[in-house]
């Protein structure tokens, strides 16, 4: 199911080159070609670009939830984020990251997202999020 | 000069650097924006990974081997705005042969807090 309203990607995501390649009701996900200019001094993809996608994809996926209009009036802001980098990606391979909610309230929110390599599918890490919900009452 | 390419286009820099310590800084432009007019948190914490990996290269010395980040935990407590100076500390909390663990900050200019993280980091030895 399509939400109601347009969503668009953040202005730092889109410097970075990430695409949102999904947005449905319960899932977002983007994409991202890795370049050298993604790369930390050992020569593979800084973990700032997977916290990147992921904060996005998964405060979109949020947003899909709750409805765009909805979290125009009430934005939803980042407050805690737990990232696990479990393997390296380099230049050249797409980054793939899919988010989904895990549960959505009044005041708070919690999502999760997934990164892989889309040539394999490996898992390159995983994350956990929640969000509060600004002026969020019964 | 920034070793790590990522951080470096953004337009952060290093503003201090000895063993176990670290500081970077970074102006907020529109596009380090997230949703609305507020810094994306990803410009955040890839500040603090490359802050803490910077004071780790210190304290374990230009000879040591590669450290990789393997864990990353942050709250995020406020935030900040176009044109606002940002501030980001990390320093070395603890160090073994095989992990470290670091903590970071990350201020405005007004000193007041707006990020607090933690990093983990596994180490390799130096190849003989």
């Amino acid at each position: 199911m399509q939400p109601q309203g347009e969503h668009s990607q953040s202005a730092f995501v889109s410097l970075i080159g990430g695409r949102q390649e999904e947005f449905s009701e319960g899932m977002v996900r983007l994409s991202l070609v890795l370049t050298e200019e993604h790369t930390n001094p050992n020569g593979v993809m800084h973990g700032g670009v997977i916290t990147t996608l992921m904060d996005e994809a998964v405060g979109g996926v949020i947003a899909s939830v709750r409805g765009i209009d909805v979290m125009r009036a009430a934005p939803h802001s980042t407050v805690e984020m737990n990232v696990s980098f479990i393997s390296s990606a380099r230049p050249g391979d797409t980054i793939v990251v899919e988010a989904t909610a895990l549960k959505v309230g009044r005041s708070a929110a919690f999502g999760e997202a997934v990164a892989s390599r889309g040539s394999d599918g490996a898992i390159v890490a995983k994350g956990r999020f929640t969000f509060v919900i600004t002026g969020g009452r019964s | 000069m920034l070793r790590s390419r990522f951080v470096g286009a953004t337009g952060a820099s290093l503003e201090e650097r000895r063993s176990g310590y670290a500081k970077m800084s970074l102006v907020v432009r529109a596009d380090h924006l997230g949703g609305g007019d507020e810094v994306h948190g990803g410009v955040i914490t890839a500040l603090m990974d490359s802050t803490l990996a910077i004071a780790l290269r210190e304290l374990r010395g230009d000879g040591a081997g590669l450290h990789t980040s393997i864990e990353m935990n942050a709250s995020f407590l406020d935030s900040a705005r176009e044109g606002d100076l940002v501030t980001v500390t990390g320093e070395i909390t603890h160090l073994t042969a095989s992990v470290a663990f670091g903590e970071a900050s990350a201020y405005t200019s007004s000193g007041e807090i707006i990020a607090r993280g933690r990093v983990t980091f596994a180490l390799q030895q130096a190849k003989d």
